[in-house]
């Protein structure tokens, strides 16, 4: 029984940690759905060549790891400006689906891109640290999770304070209320979603950047892990919620990892798309999402 | 205007979509062969490592004067494509091979899940007027399932006889380490090499040499988190670790097993991972794992082509990616042994020259050894290869040669 009460905590506390990853993936679709009212399914992709342009500095100058994470962000920013302008900047509106079009163009374009300049070679991230755990009693702890769920929570702080208590986040907010009142009042709507997606992109970089220290090993196919993760948490967590997209993150963490402990592999996937359903069907506003009238 | 527009994108289509080979092979000086591999996704690294090889040898040949038919040299052209290691891109990709480009076989393809269903659209019985099946001849050079090329008569193999490999390799384990009795496994559920090198290969080789299996956990081809996996592996304590997973989660898997300080006595890995992709993403995490493998640099000849093709074409030589090599030349020698027409005409005709003559081939020479291919009338394995099985083990970064047949050591000597 103490056994068992104890695979239950650990599991919990993995959850939680690796929850927080799909909370931050989740973030950045919920700021732009929030936004711009439009799905970015470039996201992933954008996060992920960030992340490959972050070995940049490491591979050519041996250059120390806080670079490689200045290099991650910076190019996740890059890449966020090129899929605004060839994804966004053009669409007329009224035009529903062409964003999702065109991000999807996008997705596949950017992820067979690094296929071909990587020659599919995996690339190994720096273990910044290490291959060791933290023993806390009968539970061990990773420290690399640790340091992405602080980081998160300064992340996340750093949003709140950006979007609600400044200038440029007041706008944001007036874009993503009435985008026609908001250029009425002055509000350059255009601007803004250039600045959104420079935020988003920033947020996804750091995001990354822990993401593949976590993993260690890096391959394109992430681009495509972190897009399904990150709709399925902006679905629970509810459409434009930075709070519900943080509590869905984490409860997906939870339930996955749970379910795999206990029945498998097989019901790890099941039980993550069960709680997707139960959404969708019985509370399709999410968990903080505001209710549709 | 419109009308111009939806015109000139009809006829733009119809040019694209119009079969090729109008003209006739012989006389462009060409022979075709195709290829399919996995050139994106997950399996690119194999796939592509393929691809090289295949032109090295390609190369090698059109530099030498071609392929000799009919009194005259042709060059090698290779019609290669991207299948991704998804089964519908191989369905589409052989019709494309067998009726557009018209080429004389196919290599590949990469993984065992395309190459089953695509196998599945061959011809099942030679010479029967009612089965419509594609009359296009494989030699496959990498998906290694057991039992593939017995879909079809048209399905040849040289790869790994993954049964026979284990068998060795716990057989040897178990000379070498008498006192290791237990065994974790580890596997991928969703990926039909992993599945099938686990329930045909390594659990009967397990079961034959007495190993007690503790527990087998799974993840999936491209996991990221094996932290509930590896409490569990931890917990068990095993002598022995069989990593049946490929690059990418056996790379991520051991770095876990590192934090939770799971650590075994032996590691013995699929054969996929012998690889210089293995090293280059996993580092000193799979020091010391044991690896079957049918291809290691262990003659001049082998640690040439090695070289040739990293530099050429970044190309990794291994037991997936060398047999696209020797297939190219034991089609060479085919071809020119058996003498085909080479027209388009003749396409049919030609393949059932080839595939009857490869039935037929018995040993030829590949790189590290002799190849027997067996024959149609095979019991067990027809249209698959028999070859020299090597072990190899990481150490100090690389790929090591742990254990080679007597008759090798010979010849080095």
């Amino acid at each position: 029984m103490a056994e068992t009460l104890i695979d239950v905590i650990q599991q919990l506390i993995n959850g939680l940690m690796y929850g927080a990853f799909y909370a931050l993936i989740g973030l950045g679709f919920t700021l732009f759905f929030g936004v711009m009212k439009k799905f970015n399914l470039a996201y992933g992709p954008t996060i992920m060549v960030g992340i490959y342009l972050g070995l940049i500095p490491l591979y050519v100058w041996e250059a120390p790891i806080w670079t490689v994470f200045i290099a991650c962000v910076a190019g996740a920013v890059a890449v966020g400006f090129v899929v605004e302008f060839a994804c966004f900047r053009f669409l007329r509106q009224g035009h529903e689906l062409a964003p999702l079009m065109t991000t999807i163009g996008m997705l596949i374009l950017l992820q067979e891109a690094v296929v071909i300049v990587t020659h599919a070679l995996p690339y190994e991230y720096p273990a910044v640290f290490g291959d060791e755990s933290w023993e806390l009693g009968p539970f061990l702890i990773r420290p690399d999770y640790v340091a992405m769920l602080l980081t998160g929570v300064i992340l996340v702080v750093v949003l709140y304070v950006v979007v609600n208590r400044t200038r440029f986040g007041r706008a944001m907010r007036a874009v993503a209320e009435n985008p026609t009142v908001a250029r009425l009042l002055g509000v350059s709507v255009n601007r803004m979603n250039t600045l959104t997606f420079a935020l988003t992109s920033a947020l996804g970089g750091a995001t990354g950047f822990f993401v593949a220290i976590s993993l260690g090993a890096l391959q394109p196919g992430i681009a495509s892990w972190m897009t399904i993760k990150g709709l399925v948490v902006i679905v629970i967590g509810g459409l434009g919620s930075i709070p519900g997209a943080i509590l869905a993150g984490l409860l997906l963490g939870v339930v996955e990892l749970q379910a795999l402990w206990f029945l498998g592999i097989g019901y790890r996937d099941i039980f993550a798309y069960v709680l997707l359903f139960a959404f969708l069907v019985l509370r399709p506003a999410g968990l903080l999402g505001k209710a549709a009238t | 205007m419109r009308r111009f527009f939806v015109c000139s994108v009809v006829w733009a289509m119809a040019l694209v979509l119009l079969p090729s080979g109008v003209s006739a092979f012989q006389e462009e000086g060409t022979l075709r062969i195709g290829g399919m591999w996995a050139l994106s996704g997950p399996a690119a690294y194999v796939g592509s490592s393929s691809n090289g090889l295949s032109s090295l040898a390609i190369d090698e040949i059109n530099e030498a004067g071609g392929v000799e038919i009919k009194g005259k040299r042709v060059k090698l052209v290779k019609y290669a494509y991207d299948d991704a290691c998804k089964a519908e891109e191989g369905l589409t990709i052989v019709r494309r091979l067998a009726d557009s480009d018209k080429v004389l076989f196919s290599l590949g393809p990469t993984c065992s899940n395309v190459a089953e269903p695509v196998f599945g659209t061959l011809q099942k019985r030679l010479d029967d007027p009612n089965d419509t099946g594609l009359q296009f001849l494989f030699f496959t050079d990498t998906a290694i399932k057991f039992g593939l090329a017995k879909i079809s008569p048209w399905a040849f193999r040289n790869v790994g006889n993954e049964p026979a490999m284990f068998d060795l390799t716990f057989q040897l384990v178990q000379e070498k380490y008498p006192d290791l009795k237990t065994v974790a496994v580890a596997y991928e559920s969703d990926f039909a090499h992993s599945v099938s090198t686990w329930k045909g290969a390594v659990k009967p080789a397990l079961e034959k040499y007495g190993y007690q299996v503790l527990d087998v956990v799974e993840w999936r081809f491209e996991d990221t988190e094996f932290g509930p996996q590896t409490s569990k592996l931890r917990k068990l304590n095993p002598d022995i670790l069989v990593m049946l997973s490929h690059t990418y989660t056996t790379c991520g898997s051991m770095k876990e097993f590192k934090r939770q300080r799971v650590k075994s006595k032996l590691m013995v890995g699929i054969t996929s991972t012998a690889n210089t992709e293995t090293m280059t993403a996993c580092g000193m995490a799979v020091e010391g794992m044991i690896i079957p493998t049918n291809f290691a640099p262990i003659n001049p000849k082998a640690k040439e082509i090695a070289e040739l093709a990293w530099a050429k074409y970044k190309a990794d030589s291994n037991l997936h990616s060398v047999p696209a090599y020797e297939n190219i030349y034991a089609i060479k020698g085919i071809v020119e042994k058996v003498g085909i027409d080479n027209e388009p005409h003749t396409l049919l005709a030609d393949r059932r020259k080839v595939r009857d003559a490869l039935a037929k081939l018995g040993t030829f020479q590949g790189i590290i050894g002799p190849i027997k291919m067996n024959g149609d009338d095979d019991p067990v394995k027809p249209r698959d290869v028999d070859k020299a099985v090597i072990l190899v083990q990481a150490k100090g970064g690389e790929w090591t040669v742990w254990w080679q047949p007597p008759e090798m050591e010979q010849d080095k000597q």
